[in-house]
């Protein structure tokens, strides 16, 4: 077949130029239980959710440049559920006006064949671990808390370890790109957690 | 979703696309199928720039993004001969970002787009297929809805297209003649468009029909 | 001596009246605010209205009871002429709320004595309280003083617990710690201290300035409209997305190793 020409590809549907705003902090176990009771009292009223949830991280080498990283997600509560496959751009940490960490971000939801489908692209699995906590949602904002574990055989997860004493606690809101504004809800939303926890937005390039 | 067979039907000697097109929507609109509305079903063909994926497996295979007008919200990405994936929309913004590691071969999107009839439990699509704005020939889908399984239903799916398609009815699909007797995955339209990767594949070789442009 | 007193009156009237008036006032303001503001109405504010007018009340009844106040109960009006007709200056006087001083409206304007009705219900609430023993009624008084008491402790003890309990969260026990964070950011975000399918050496865990993800294409070059909203829906809600790709501060890297060897070093 004789090489196709190449050019900017039309997008024909799907939402582009998503942005998450996110702040991150965590709380040590023996805490939980108040930062959940004070979360159940900011969040909006619903059905306490928890989750459990296996993420494998998937790295695209090219010969030049950096590796392509995906997460692929499933959850091990619900195992029919579909797949979620998100891709995560280089968070911007932005100036001091601007509360979060932002990065550029796109979600799809994928059927079950997704591994294979991930391999035969030239994805390669790097490494994966089990997430198990409970979200909640105040509008727009959403807040994770969750128990990262390793997972010591490849690919059981019910063979995990927890990787710490504490349980990861991450503040986020999906925007449009340019909607900065949200990034004050998310402060002041913070300011009600302390001093229980601090999130902050945690600098890649810091220290 | 019920058992579906897409094939291609040649166009009529003597006769433009656009005329064996009408021809068709005449037969059926004289056996009582109903118009319904039209839709479209296209392909985008992707390959794995030189430095991406492995040295091992040369050349790399070509990657397929379609969409279907009966599943808008989902996107479907396939290599031929499997796996296949079914995804949400945002696959397309997925592939954006890809751009580095897969091209977008633009000059190999190919379309079938075309007018939608309801004939009692059968959906019949009369598709043009195109690629770079020119007609390359034409795509007839058929569904019986009422049915999920090929085996018990693929006779009386013969007769029905004999009934205006003649002699171009084609045999079971291998997508189904591969599988095992029994259930048809009826949750996504997979199969359906594994079939019209092959019709659309068969098409991109195929010589371009001399002023058969697009009207 | 009479003429003393009749000075005495008319002062007390009128210090009574521009009390009155100024409890008017406020009053009014108030139900201003809550009528046209109430969207910006904050509750502290409304608070502060109702400090105001409880404190005037509380002058007016300091007034009423000091002791130079003559006691205007013994103060006797007589209507000495009602007329149907309208009345001006009455008008003027009781700002348009009292036009006429009529059989029809003096009665109650000039009323000492609770509504026949009110009478009649007060009168059988009494008799009923003489019905009852004074035994039972002690026995009644009792029963009450006790489940008040009761709800009075139910209310004061999970308050005196919460208190101390955040208390103690405040003073001795940190409820987070920094290290923990930035393992367990370094981990969703790098794979840090978990355990790598790749070869080793391909990309260091840790390795500085070294960014894991290529940018992409520039979101400028994307041109479309329509960017809905409807993914939010899309995914699962429980499949969150934890991670974010932050380089590991160097400082933190012996914690990620001695976690890595199951060994925590802030273990209690």
């Amino acid at each position: 077949m004789e090489a196709p020409p190449v050019t900017v590809m039309p997008v024909t549907g799907g939402t582009i130029n998503m942005m998450e705003y996110l702040l991150q902090g965590s709380v040590l176990d023996q805490a939980l239980d108040s930062l959940l009771h004070r979360l159940r009292g900011l969040c909006d009223n619903m059905e306490p959710e928890s989750f459990a949830d296996h993420e494998l991280v998937y790295l695209l080498k090219g010969q030049q440049g950096n590796p392509f990283m995906l997460r692929a997600r499933r959850s091990l509560a619900h195992p029919t559920a579909p797949w979620h496959l998100r891709y995560l751009g280089q968070p911007e940490v932005g100036d001091k006006s601007r509360h979060a960490l932002v990065r550029n971000c796109v979600d799809v939801a994928a059927s079950h064949s997704l591994p294979d489908f991930l391999n035969e692209m030239g994805f390669r699995m790097d490494h994966e671990f089990v997430a198990k906590g409970h979200v909640f949602r105040k509008g727009a904002l959403k807040v994770v808390v969750s128990k990262v574990s390793r997972v010591l055989v490849p690919g059981n997860t019910d063979n995990i370890e927890p990787l710490s004493l504490s349980y990861l606690v991450e503040l986020s809101v999906l925007a449009p790109a340019g909607q900065d504004t949200v990034s004050e809800d998310m402060r002041s939303f913070a300011e009600q957690l302390k001093p229980l926890v601090h999130l902050e937005k945690i600098d890649p390039k810091r220290v | 979703m019920g058992v579906t067979c897409v094939c291609q039907v040649p166009i009529l000697e003597g006769k433009s696309v656009q005329q064996t097109v009408d021809m068709l929507h005449k037969k059926l609109e004289q056996l009582g199928a109903v118009k319904q509305g039209s839709f479209f079903v296209d392909c985008e063909t992707y390959h794995a720039t030189s430095n991406a994926s492995g040295k091992k497996r040369q050349p790399s295979k070509l990657l397929y993004v379609m969409h279907n007008s009966e599943t808008p919200l989902s996107c479907l990405a396939l290599f031929e001969g499997g796996p296949y994936l079914t995804a949400d929309v945002n696959f397309d913004v997925l592939m954006v970002k890809l751009k580095s590691h897969f091209q977008n071969a633009k000059g190999h999107k190919v379309e079938s787009r075309g007018t939608r009839y309801r004939y009692c439990d059968f959906l019949v699509k009369v598709g043009t297929v195109t690629m770079s704005s020119s007609a390359r020939g034409i795509s007839v889908e058929v569904e019986y809805c009422a049915c999920v399984v090929p085996g018990d239903c693929w006779n009386l799916m013969k007769e029905f297209m004999q009934s205006f398609l003649g002699s171009n009815v084609p045999e079971l699909p291998s997508v189904f003649a591969a599988k095992p007797e029994g259930l048809y995955a009826p949750v996504d339209c997979m199969d359906t468009m594994v079939q019209y990767l092959e019709l659309f594949s068969k098409v991109r070789k195929q010589q371009v029909i001399p002023g058969a442009s697009v009207r | 001596m009479q003429q003393r007193e009749e000075k005495q009156l008319e002062a007390s009237v009128e210090s009574l009246i521009s009390r009155v008036a100024h409890l008017k006032n406020s009053l009014h303001g108030f139900i201003y605010k809550l009528e046209n503001e109430y969207d910006r109405l904050t509750w502290p504010s409304v608070l502060d209205n109702f400090a105001l007018l409880s404190g005037q009340l509380n002058t007016i009844n300091k007034l009423l009871k000091n002791e130079k106040t003559p006691s205007f109960r013994n103060q006797i009006i007589i209507p000495l002429l009602l007329s149907p007709e309208r009345d001006e200056e009455l008008a003027r006087l009781t700002e348009q709320r009292v036009p006429v001083f009529s059989h029809e409206i003096v009665p109650d304007h000039l009323r000492t004595k609770p509504d026949p009705e009110v009478e009649e219900q007060e009168k059988q609430l009494s008799a009923e309280a003489a019905r009852i023993g004074p035994e039972v009624a002690q026995k009644q008084i009792q029963t009450l003083n006790k489940l008040c008491s009761n709800l009075l402790e139910k209310l004061n003890n999970p308050r005196d617990d919460r208190e101390s309990e955040s208390a103690a969260i405040r003073q001795n026990k940190p409820s987070f710690n920094p290290a923990d964070t930035n393992a367990l950011v370094g981990a969703v975000g790098y794979g840090k201290g978990l355990s790598k399918c790749r070869p080793p050496g391909s990309v260091a865990p840790g390795h500085p300035g070294q960014p894991m993800m290529t940018g992409g294409p520039t979101l400028q070059q994307v041109t479309i409209g329509g960017a809905q909203g409807h993914q939010a829906g899309m995914a699962p809600v429980a499949q969150q997305q934890a991670g974010q790709p932050g380089k590991m501060p160097s400082n933190i890297k012996t914690n990620i190793k001695s976690a890595s060897a199951s060994m925590h070093p802030y273990n209690r």
